[in-house]
């Protein structure tokens, strides 16, 4: 047998991985199908009505609700996406680390890669519905700074998702944890919300939350009307940087460990 | 030429460290080797290690070789996919390209003669099943060494002679790591031989040598 770049190994083994689980991911039912590929749409439906129901009527954005949920709902799903996707990756894989070529990081990198394709066909269809419906403003403000703001929040999720990993490879309880702390996230994020409509003694608290300025960056360059005043750069990076090294370190360490099982 | 350096393989269990190998240094000669153990020796922890999927506590393998996975019952594969399925993703992971993959999973379907089964997913196999086809799927590479745990005695007898002669074949191109309690097979296979005893590996460039000392340790631990 002839050796191969272990880059070639990579892209081999990433692409046998995403194959795969596009394979699992597409023959799991319809109902599973419809699921991924609705629940967007499900959410705004639903938070639209909420807003109607409680606000009975009454203006206080002056942007479109439905855009903003829209772009806040698709970002969200894919940061959580990305940190389910992370808590069962090394698990549910055990079974072909037999094969030397997976490396355990592949299968997280290649269950990013996924989230991210799913959500881009999300984006696609409500484009293609938004411009069937001639739907005003559906496009971006500033769309170089929406692209950077999803990409950096797909490394944002893959780090915090690759930490999960490994701690819930050794502790399998942490895995349930995240669970219960990213659906409590969907209302501390600023997903359907934008931060300059609470009150100081609220916005306060909420700043400590990583996503929030995440759906805050992407929402300010998304909507003409709204701002990244809140935003702070700064810390998004420190969110993003030492969990990125953290993990690659432990992992690094650890990697031979979650081979061996 | 299997060389290793400075080995040392140990399990940390409830009493304390279990060792596989302690400090071992032997380079392997090349060739069929058959290897033996008691049972819990370490015979399949040296085979994945050799595989590199396990890896030693202390030390360094090293071969200039490329090694199949370990071939045992039944590991390799994901339960819910079909063989086919798995066929196919082992083959992406081995860079292979479209054409040859689908020789290969014609090979692999003649071979296991899993019939309809072959298209239904991994769970719904027998053990025997599964080793039939991972059996299968490995002679459909081309390695220097073939990692092979046990999985001979898979099927019944009529498959079982077929595997053997399909490994037969096999070896004339490559050599075998053969783990086996059926000594008649590590004879007809394997020249030299491998015991794992006591964290000790020992090598001997006859395998009815390697059996005798075996028999003579398996007397001994009988007696005591």
């Amino acid at each position: 047998m002839t050796l191969r770049h272990p880059f070639k190994i990579f892209f081999a083994v990433v692409r046998a991985l995403f194959l795969r689980e596009l394979n699992t991911r597409f023959s799991q039912g319809r109902l599973g199908l419809f699921w991924t590929f609705f629940q967007p749409f499900f959410q705004i439906a639903l938070f639209v009505a909420l807003h109607a129901v409680i606000l009975q009527g009454q203006q206080i954005s002056t942007y479109d609700y439905i855009v903003f949920m829209a772009s806040g709902f698709i970002a969200f799903n894919l940061f959580r996406g990305i940190l389910s996707a992370s808590i069962g990756a090394f698990d549910a894989n055990k079974g072909i680390f037999i094969y030397k070529q997976v490396k355990p990081i592949d299968t997280i990198i290649t269950r990013v890669l996924l989230e991210t394709f799913i959500s881009i066909i999300i984006i696609i269809l409500f484009l293609v519905i938004a411009l069937f419906t001639q739907y005003p403003n559906v496009f971006p403000e500033n769309f170089a700074m929406v692209t950077i703001g999803f990409l950096w929040l797909i490394i944002f999720s893959m780090s915090i998702g690759t930490l999960v990993a490994i701690g819930s490879t050794f502790f399998p309880s942490i895995g349930k944890l995240v669970g219960i702390v990213s659906f409590m996230l969907l209302f501390a994020s600023g997903v359907f919300y934008s931060l300059e409509n609470l009150p100081p003694e609220i916005q306060t608290p909420l700043l400590y939350n990583p996503v929030l300025h995440f759906m805050e960056m992407i929402h300010g360059f998304y909507i003409p009307e709204l701002s990244t005043q809140y935003v702070n750069y700064r810390y998004m990076l420190a969110w993003t940087i030492i969990p990125l090294f953290l993990s690659l370190w432990l992992y690094v360490r650890l990697e031979k460990r979650i081979v061996s099982g | 030429m299997i060389e290793l350096k400075n080995v040392t393989k140990y399990f940390r269990t409830n009493q304390g460290k279990r060792y596989i190998l302690k400090d071992v240094t032997l380079s392997i000669p090349d060739g069929n080797i058959g290897i033996l153990g008691r049972n819990g020796a370490g015979k399949s922890t040296l085979m994945r290690m050799l595989g590199r999927i396990e890896f030693p506590t202390h030390g360094k393998i090293s071969s200039p070789h490329s090694f199949s996975w370990p071939l045992g019952l039944g590991g390799g594969f994901v339960g819910s996919m079909t063989g086919r399925q798995n066929v196919k993703f082992v083959c992406n992971v081995y860079g292979i390209p479209y054409e040859k993959r689908r020789e290969i999973v014609q090979s692999v379907y003649d071979f296991s003669e899993l019939g309809d089964y072959f298209d239904m997913p991994i769970k719904t196999y027998s053990s025997g099943m599964k080793g039939r086809l991972g059996f299968g799927l490995s002679l459909a590479f081309d390695f220097d060494y073939m990692l092979i745990d046990e999985t001979l005695s898979v099927g019944d007898a009529r498959f079982r002679q077929k595997a053997k002669n399909a490994l037969r074949k096999k070896i004339e191109t490559c050599h075998v790591l053969l783990v086996s309690h059926d000594m008649k097979t590590l004879q007809e296979l394997c020249k030299t031989g491998l015991l794992v005893h006591d964290g000790k590996l020992h090598f001997f460039e006859d395998i009815n040598e390697a059996i005798n000392k075996y028999r003579q340790i398996n007397q001994t631990k009988g007696q005591s």
